[in-house]
């Protein structure tokens, strides 16, 4: 009986292996067809070849870039100050949220689970959803032009992700310690203070600073929707068709992209 | 409990205290600055303590008043929906370039695996950082300001961002291999890129389809507003309604970014899942 | 009066699975060294959870010093737990948390929030913390974070922690099972003498026979959610044992 069976079993996965590699190819060449298609339509109907021009067009649209104007320099420290404390005010805001939004969106310590753990997921999920070009768009809209609205966006698209990560940890953290906590007589309060916050604390501020490198770069495209920051020079250099100063933008906006980078390395490496 | 314990504690454990010289002072030092510099942030961003306050009312009356109700029908139209395909179109498309251009360039930007560490490595790590360095908005615009309106600087500007977000996960996942498996095939006298194929790539498929979906995710997520600066789909729309001042047409569209945001996720999360199962 | 009185406790974790304790009833009095000795499975970690509810019984009473347990809101809850010190197989100590603020977490029923938030203790909580960890031989570690001590250590700042509680009674759930034999030996006699000092029952789950012989003045034999046996430590024959074990051998 048992070769019997066994010779069926391997007769059956081959014949599903068949089955599965012509899907396989199947679909690639779906894929393939699609990508083609998807070429034809967008990129060579879509454009305006002519306008475009030849090569050399492009080239000479490249080389107004160039020099860049190096006389916007000084212009360009306060903004790129702005530009970073926008950054740094914005992660911290994300950070206090995302407290909350993780407390309520990890199902093992979510207070009423039926009210509050679609309550946090629902934020999370929303928080991340939206590009940060379409939070600022709706921070400028309520609460007026400058750095705030960029702040509360930066802090918006990123309370996602921090409480994403923060509330998977919270799942995975050993019951245990939790349990001894609630033995002792500690209240809710207690145990998340004493079971909870310990264990995941290095996960919460790794993302956080990670967000914060991130953050630097969001906070760069602020001033594109009237947020504050080198977006706003940015934006400014282009309508003046002074390519040259976009160019040393550019050059700000990496330099300060450099040190946080620089800067986030040499932090998680102390704190770790 | 008893007497005798209480009243002959040992010598050396009669004081404890919370704090401890150099560590305590370091903590408290740094909290210390942290909190000075948000207040200097505040003070040099002008940002008054009453705005804040204030906040709440204004966001609860934007949305019940100017976004309330969305104009759904709006969001029905086919017009529309043709652009919501197109940014479609622009999402993948911009990522399969992106992930295509980034297998060389993560293989090359890869300390233990590049061809050559003296020029290629650091022109590829070089590479990798601007295109993540420069935000996807800004590629958006120079791209525009070159090649004019349309959906060709949009997967270029999508391409690029993809590439700057899959070529780092990509060399990290390089970095990361078992190099035994490297040295059984350079023992036969394999070139690079043979090594590359033989022994690198398979033992980074399965990372790289992980990473490969989630750049879709955040190409798509990206594609919904790089219209916005004139590179094609549904962002042309969101210009067009936030300048014109329509607001009940902003939220409709606000509604269907979110909706389709979270249905690729979830497509995403599904095909990640498939893959690191099967 | 007994300590601690049991009555026909029950409890089934789902509502169609089998019944885990099947009607127990026993009295841990002021002196007792009570050991619940019975093959894996029997329900002995369960009986243990049950009596300061981190499961929650389906019926019967547990009866703390004339305070029915089972029938206090929330609030009593945690005064009834406060009164009742644990001490865990995996230790289950705040692995990130320095020696003494595991050891002062026991004092945590005892104190307000924002006290606990602020991690400022009364005077006297540090104090006899200091003498307990000096107690239980861990005075050089008592800044140390609890991960990284070993495993005797974690379990003797487990002692420490419970202790501190100036609990009624001590619950303890196989607190030797993670440790090698001597070191097992050495936290069974301690946990005995500051047991015997602080004037504190012990009710222990245990699977180690020869330890429970050794320790208890009395023991339960549960097998299956059954009392199989209960008597003084001295009546345990190996009859008693064969019939307690009957299930393990099978
Ligand atoms: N959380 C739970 N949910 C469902 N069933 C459980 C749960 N905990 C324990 N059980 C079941 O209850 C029964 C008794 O478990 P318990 O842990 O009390 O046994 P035990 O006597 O302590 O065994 P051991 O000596 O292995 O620790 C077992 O059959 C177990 O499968
Ligand atoms: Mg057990």
């Amino acid at each position: 009986m048992m070769p019997s069976t066994l010779e069926h079993k391997l007769a059956k996965i081959l014949t599903k292996r068949k089955k599965y590699k012509a899907i396989r190819y199947g679909l690639y060449i779906f894929i393939f067809l699609l990508v083609l298609g998807s070429i034809q339509t967008t990129i060579i109907k879509d454009t305006d070849w002519e306008k475009i021009g030849t090569f050399g067009t492009v080239v000479k649209a490249l080389a107004r870039f160039f020099p860049p104007d190096f006389s916007l320099f000084p212009h360009l420290v306060k903004p790129t100050i702005e530009t970073f404390m926008i950054a740094c005010l914005g992660t911290f805001l994300a950070l206090v949220l995302a407290i909350p939004v993780s407390w309520f969106a990890a199902h093992n310590i979510t207070p009423y689970k039926s009210i509050t753990y679609p309550i946090g997921r629902a934020i999370m999920t929303l928080s991340r959803s939206v590009h940060e070009i379409v939070w600022g768009l709706i921070f400028v809209a309520a609460v007026g032009l400058g750095a705030f609205p960029g702040i509360l966006a930066v802090a918006m698209r990123s309370i996602g992700f921090i409480s994403k990560l923060t509330a998977e940890a919270i799942e995975d953290i050993n019951p245990g310690q939790m349990e001894a906590i609630r033995a002792t007589g500690a209240n809710g309060f207690q145990v998340i203070l004493y079971a909870v916050i310990p264990q995941i604390l290095p996960v919460f501020v790794g993302n956080t600073i990670f967000q914060w490198d991130i953050n630097i770069r969001r906070a760069t495209i602020m001033g594109l929707v009237g947020a504050g920051g080198l977006g706003l020079t940015f934006h400014r250099q282009l309508v003046m068709y002074n390519y040259g100063g976009v160019t040393t933008v550019i050059i700000a906006l990496l330099l300060l992209i450099a040190i946080g980078e620089v800067g986030s390395y040499y932090i998680r490496k102390a704190i770790i | 409990m008893t007497a005798s314990t209480l009243s002959t504690p040992r010598d050396s454990v009669k004081t404890w205290r919370r704090f401890k010289y150099p560590q305590s002072l370091i903590k408290y030092g740094i909290m210390l600055i942290i909190l000075v510099f948000i207040a200097i942030s505040i003070q040099y961003l002008n940002i008054h303590l009453e705005r804040v306050l204030t906040m709440f009312g204004r966001l609860g009356n934007l949305f019940a008043n100017r976004y309330y109700p969305p104009d759904i029908p709006y969001i029905l139209d086919s017009e529309y929906l043709g652009y919501v395909f197109e940014t479609v179109k622009m999402a993948y498309l911009g990522a399969l370039f992106g992930i295509l251009l980034a297998i060389p360039l993560s293989w090359f930007a890869s300390f233990n695996m590049t061809p050559n560490k003296r020029f290629l490595y650091p022109v590829a790590r070089f590479l990798l950082m601007v295109c993540r360095a420069v935000h996807e908005m800004i590629w958006t615009i120079l791209l525009v300001t070159i090649l004019g309106f349309g959906m060709l600087p949009g997967v270029i500007a999508l391409s690029l961002f993809s590439l700057g977000f899959t070529g780092k996960l990509f060399s990290e996942e390089i970095e990361a291999i078992n190099q035994g498996q490297v040295e059984a095939i350079q023992a036969t006298g394999a070139n690079p890129l043979k090594v590359f194929v033989y022994a690198v790539l398979p033992q980074v498929r399965v990372a790289w389809t992980g990473i490969s979906i989630y750049t879709w995710d955040a190409a798509f997520r990206a594609a919904t507003v790089v219209g916005f600066f004139g590179a094609g789909g549904m962002g042309w729309y969101l210009r067009r309604t936030v300048q014109q001042v329509e607001s009940n047409r902003v939220a409709a569209i606000l509604i269907s970014i979110v909706g389709l945001v979270i249905i690729s996720e979830v497509a995403s999360a599904w095909a990640r899942n498939k893959v690191s199962t099967s | 009066m007994a300590t601690l009185e049991v009555k026909d406790l029950r409890i089934r974790y789902n509502r169609s699975g089998p019944e885990i304790l099947k009607g127990l009833s026993f009295n841990v009095e002021q002196e007792d060294f009570f050991a619940i000795i019975g093959p894996s499975g029997a329900g002995k970690s369960t009986l243990i959870r049950c009596i300061n509810r981190l499961v929650e019984p389906n019926s019967g009473d547990v009866i703390l010093n004339g305070r029915n347990i089972t029938k206090v809101g929330r609030r009593g809850l945690r005064k009834a737990r406060r009164n009742m010190g644990m001490i865990f197989q995996e230790f289950n100590l705040v692995e990130r948390m320095s020696v003494m603020d595991n050891v002062l977490s026991g004092r945590l029923g005892y104190i307000g929030n924002f006290r606990s938030f602020l991690r400022f203790y009364p005077r006297a909580d540090i104090q006899r913390a200091l003498e307990l960890l000096d107690e239980v031989g861990l005075s050089d570690f008592v800044d140390k974070r609890a991960d990284e001590l070993s495993g005797g250590q974690r379990q003797r700042v487990g002692i420490a922690r419970a202790l501190i509680q100036q609990p009624q009674i001590l619950l303890v759930d196989e607190p030797t099972s993670s440790l090698d034999p001597k070191i097992a030996r050495e936290v069974m006699g301690m946990i005995k003498q500051m047991s015997e000092e602080a004037g504190v029952p012990v009710l222990c789950n245990i699977h180690d026979v020869q330890l429970a012989l050794e320790f208890s003045n009395k023991v339960i034999g549960l097998q299956d959610g059954f009392k199989k046996f209960e008597g003084p430590t001295k009546k345990v024959d190996k009859a008693t044992l064969d019939e307690i074990y009957a299930m393990e051998i099978l």
